[in-house]
């Protein structure tokens, strides 16, 4: 029977589990927002938090809620398991055993899947859940008896806050309009499960309120009198105790650490805050804001709409420490808190109204921005923390705050507290600073430069060993790196102690690999993939920058390493590797001009490699092999078939080394071919793809030595199909990069026949029908590359000239050149066309066709006289385009560059700084910052509704 | 069915197992899919929710291996091999489908008629 009831991730927890990660990483993209704006996890970010804790908290949260839903249906098991967890807990902030703990409930959930259908709460559920339910005050009491209650509701509200929207609404009367919830009633399980959610929480404020007790026991005997010193004149009394416990809140601020949900709202490129409303996600929003207060207050709203009468009991037993069955001073508390959150709302733009009903108490109001900022100078450290970490909150996705934040002064203030020996006051400063650099608004990351915040972060990455404030600084590095003006400064301050602190070690890489042991893997931590964010967008800064890079110990040699593991393990779609593969392909740029010693290898012009002579007429006997079964080995002995020259060719000219390569040289030695191969044949991340198809195509350009072994060496490991297939890739800037790569590797002689006879047809099937786009609809840069490969395969070679033909190319050619409305399609479709018809011996068979003369010869527009002069300038076809902000170069988002660069005077400015790139690659260049249409990967909110056949 | 993205939602699912069809050298569903994270939610036909960011079959090939194992047009996906797809982009979701070394696809999948059987068998 088809039809089963289930729990939407219950199927395969492990499965679900694991893919929780994954918004996580998103979410840390968003964080380096300018990087990659594009990947719409709206809840995630709520999920994930700056503050370490509490995202590891909020994670397992979410994860018990799945598991505990599961509960309804056999509530006996998970009780037990819940039960038998407990010894684990009592550790405060070991959220590694609560994970695991969690873990095993939910793979005993599923053994015990095949539940009939069946949501209304078993009669049998009611004991075990009471059971559970005792578990959790008793932990629960532990709390209250151990750290201030205030502090437990405050936790506890929190994290209702952060998943209160899935739970099903009270009808109490207040909160009502909050009513997300419409779909809920339907199945009237879902109420049941996931309240049992709920349940579990007061595991959460048990670790986060660990971190804070010391905090706490200053707040207590703070009250006014210690406040009253501080230049806060018009906070009444209640304002300071309100600041004072306004902990809580603290908390609460945390989900919204994360700074970023930008690219859930898709375009949000002129007005991301209108926008927001409109898109689902703009719900967390809300709830981040209005439910956070109210939950904050009362607690035990949420257990009370739940159907469920076992709910009911919990409910009396919460009692006890539920905010509002407290003393009054207690309760006033939260109520401090929750009316700082409502009241920073208009000053923030966009905080829910909804939550100024519940909140009418007067004698409260939360510290306004000036006074947070001075609260940052208090000489007691834990105000400073919870200043820090309100602004973190405050400035959460509120460019108007960060703006006010900086013209307060508040920057350097922050800056200041990096140096704070006290941990959780650098790691609050940190974060608040995260938060701050990220934006597209570029003078939060000067300020942040100009107080010296570069150095300051490099120190505390330096002096700290809390992987929670590395993720920060790293993350905040990465947010910076996004401006270029900045880029060089963090090469001179951070390059090497990013490298030394976290490249190397998270590589895997030991510089004296120890003999006995086995190579280390990457790992692929949060600080790596923010770490080689920076770089890459770092990298992209120019030959200086890049110069830098190549000479920077061990950095080449420990991402190659952390690649090759990527490899190993088949572990190729994440964003580390993309970031690594990003800064290999933007250091292999130019290679062949910059690196040191390169006169040496600089080849005569003329620049057929040795041994490709001749190859054509062998070549004829092997057409049609292409696309087979066997093409890959095909190719392959070909090679070795007339490799008679081949071979002396390759022992001959590969120089002999006398000690292992190390550092830039790395990057072009042929091995490296393999890897970029592996990652082209596995990866399914466009990015990745694409970088990696760049790198060959930096390899394979210019004309010195290493390059010509790099083509031939491409060759030998069978790379040519594997980039041919990619050029049927759904992604523009992959077919692209890959068209180009061919275009480069066709200056191999036997490169080019092979090319020309194996790939044509898909070079072809990329090019539009006249007016008509094909359905991958290709952009224009990428229409003129391809042409530009074509053009480079046919010309002086009339047999590819020959295939060309034959894969009915001259229509669209034709086409192209009449019609386009682009003029570099016309031109580059006008040099093909003369191209072929250059080959006399074709014309017969062109004649046969139809085809005449007029068609061949360049139309009146595209006749520009020189045009055919520099075009053999293949040299520059090194990528050279890609140089700075174009996409796949750094990490920096294409909807951010195109209001970036294309209006500023940032663009010309950079488009200066790089002399080597000639004329149309520029234009080239400044083109590609237009977002790919076809792009899938780029999480833009689509116009039309994408429908992919799978 | 309303849920909110990523949040834990029940729903009535039928396990529907998909043995890709071999053409040429591509591995065939034979149905499309549409929405996503990425997508505007708002232009999906066959969401109850219009901002139910989910990945549903848009399109049904006759007398493929889709049709074959019971999926129909308008159906939503909510796990692929264990998978869910929830919260995944559009592109997340197709790659997931179409996984070289997969030959078998085990969806569940949700749609009205399945949940208003099981309500009404439930009162």
């Amino acid at each position: 029977m088809p039809a089963e009831v289930r729990q939407e991730q219950s199927p395969s927890n492990q499965t679900s589990l694991a893919m929780m990660q994954e918004p996580q990483e998103i979410v840390e993209e968003t964080v380096t927002i300018e990087e990659d704006p594009g990947t719409p996890t709206s809840h995630v970010s709520v999920v994930t938090s700056d503050d370490g804790t509490t995202r590891r908290t909020e994670t397992k949260v979410t994860k018990v809620v799945k598991t505990v839903t599961r509960r309804t249906y056999h509530p006996v098991v998970v009780s037990e398991t819940l039960v038998g967890s407990k010894p684990a807990t009592p550790t405060p902030g070991d959220s590694d055993s609560v994970t695991k703990m969690v873990k095993t409930v939910t793979t005993r959930t599923v053994r015990q899947v095949p539940l009939g259908p069946d949501g209304v709460p078993f009669p049998e559920g009611s004991s075990p859940l009471g059971s559970y339910t005792n578990s959790i005050d008793r932990r629960f009491m532990k709390n209250g008896e151990r750290f201030s209650t205030p502090q437990a509701t405050s936790t506890l509200t929190r994290s209702y806050n952060n998943y209160s929207d899935s739970y099903g609404e009270t009808p109490e009367g207040p909160y009502r309009h909050y009513g997300l919830h419409d779909g809920y009633g339907d199945l009237p399980d879902s109420y049941g499960s996931l309240s049992r959610g709920v349940n579990y929480r007061p595991r959460y404020p048990y670790m986060a309120s660990s971190g804070y007790r010391p905090e706490n026991s200053y707040t207590l005997p703070i009250r006014k009198d210690d406040y009253s010193h501080v230049a806060q004149p018009q906070v009444p009394l209640g304002g300071t105790v309100d600041l004072n416990r306004s902990q809580p809140e603290r908390f609460q601020a945390e989900p919204y650490g994360l700074e970023d949900d930008r690219r859930s709202l898709g375009p949000d490129d002129d007005e991301p805050y209108d926008l927001e409303s409109d898109y689902s996600t703009a719900n967390r929003r809300t709830v981040g804001g209005a439910n956070h207060g109210r939950h904050m207050r009362e607690p035990p709203r949420v257990r009370g709409g739940y159907e469920d009468p076992i709910e009911a009991d919990l409910i009396d037993d919460r009692h006890p420490y539920m905010p509002n069955l407290y003393s009054a001073p207690l309760a006033q508390a939260e109520l401090g808190s929750l009316a700082s959150l409502d009241r920073m709302g208009p000053m923030g733009g966009r905080r829910s109204p909804s939550a100024d009903s519940v909140r009418k108490d007067p004698r409260w109001r939360d510290p306004d921005l000036p006074e947070v900022i001075a609260m940052l100078g208090h000489p007691v450290d834990p105000v400073k923390s919870n200043a820090a970490a309100y602004l973190q909150h405050l400035c959460y996705e509120n460019d108007k705050v960060k703006k006010e934040v900086r013209h307060l002064k508040g920057v350097p203030l922050l800056v200041g507290l990096l140096d704070h020996p006290r941990p959780e006051v650098h790691r609050k400063a940190c974060g608040a600073l995260r938060n701050i650099s990220y934006g597209r608004d570029h003078d939060n990351k000067v300020a942040i430069k100009n107080c010296d915040g570069i150095p300051a972060l490099i120190r505390l990455l330096r002096k700290t060993s809390d992987m929670e404030v590395r993720e920060l600084v790293t993350g905040t590095l990465w947010n910076l790196s996004s401006y270029e003006p900045l880029k060089m400064v963090i090469i001179n301050h951070g390059l090497q102690t990013l490298t030394n602190e976290v490249i190397i070690p998270h590589s895997g890489w030991e510089q004296e690999p120890n003999e006995d042991s086995k190579p280390r893997d990457a790992e692929w931590t949060t600080v790596f993939k923010n770490t080689s964010g920076c770089l890459r967008n770092v990298s992209s800064d120019g030959a200086e920058a890049r110069r830098r890079l190549r000479e920077c110990e061990g950095l080449v040699d420990a991402l190659l390493h952390a690649l090759q593991s990527a490899v190993g393990k088949k572990d190729m779609d994440n964003k580390s590797v993309e970031n690594c593969v990003c800064i290999m392909r933007n250091l292999s740029y130019h290679v062949h001009k910059e690196v040191p010693g390169a006169e040496k290898f600089q080849e005569p012009s003329t620049n057929q490699a040795p041994g490709s002579v001749g190859p054509q007429r062998k070549k004829k006997d092997d057409a049609g092999c292409f696309g087979g079964k066997k093409t890959k080995e095909e190719w392959f002995n070909q090679g070795r078939k007339n490799g008679e020259s081949e071979k002396s060719y390759d022992t001959l000219d590969l120089p002999k080394r006398t000690e292992p390569t190390k550092g830039f040289e790395l990057l072009y030695q042929p091995e490296v071919v393999r890897l970029y191969l592996s990652l082209l044949t596995e990866s399914q991340n466009y990015n990745t793809l694409e970088a990696a198809a760049g790198a060959l195509q930096n390899l394979s350009a210019g004309q010195w030595t290493w390059s010509n072994y790099i083509r031939a060496t491409v060759r030998k490991e069978k790379g040519l199909p594997i980039l041919v297939e990619l050029l049927r890739s759904d992604s523009d800037k992959v077919v692209r990069a890959v068209a180009i790569a061919l275009r480069n590797l066709s200056m191999d002689r036997r490169n080019k026949d092979l090319i020309g006879s194996y790939a044509m047809r898909d070079l072809v099937s990329n090019l539009p029908s006249g007016q008509q786009r094909p359905a991958k609809n290709l952009e224009e840069d990428t229409v003129v590359a391809v042409l530009n490969t074509i053009h480079e395969i046919v010309t002086d070679s009339s047999e590819n000239a020959r295939s060309l033909i034959q894969a009915q190319a001259i229509e669209k050619l034709v086409a192209i050149n009449r019609t386009s409305q682009s003029q570099r399609e016309t031109k580059a479709a006008s040099y093909v066309l003369q191209a072929v018809w250059s080959h006399k011996e074709l014309r017969n068979s062109l004649a046969k066709d139809g085809w005449n003369k007029t068609h061949f010869q360049p139309t009146a527009t595209s006749q520009a006289k020189g045009t055919r002069s520099n075009k053999p300038a293949y040299d520059d076809t090194t990528l050279p385009l890609m140089e700075k902000n174009q996409d796949g170069y750094s990490t920096i988002d294409q909807k951010d560059k195109d209001c970036k660069y294309k209006s500023g005077d940032v663009s010309s400015d950079l488009a200066e700084r790089e002399p080597l790139k000639n004329d149309t690659n520029r234009k080239q260049f400044v083109r590609t910052n237009r977002p790919a249409v076809n792009l899938v990967d780029t999480c833009d909110v689509k116009p039309q509704p994408v429908d992919s056949w799978v | 069915m309303s849920f909110i993205p990523g949040q834990p939602v029940t729903a009535v699912v039928q396990r529907i197992e998909i043995c890709k069809l071999r053409q040429c050298d591509n591995l065939i569903l034979g149905f499309s899919i549409g929405g996503g994270i990425d997508q505007d939610p708002g232009q999906n036909p066959f969401s109850e929710d219009k901002t139910d960011k989910g990945i549903y079959v848009t399109r049904v090939s006759k007398g493929g291996p889709a049709e074959a194992a019971g999926l129909m047009i308008g159906d939503k996906i909510m796990q692929v091999n264990g998978w869910d797809m929830t919260m995944v982009t559009h592109d997340q979701a197709r790659k997931r489908l179409t996984k070289k070394n997969e030959d078998v696809v085990r969806l569940l999948v949700t749609r009205k008629s399945l949940e208003d059987a099981v309500r009404n068998a439930m009162v």
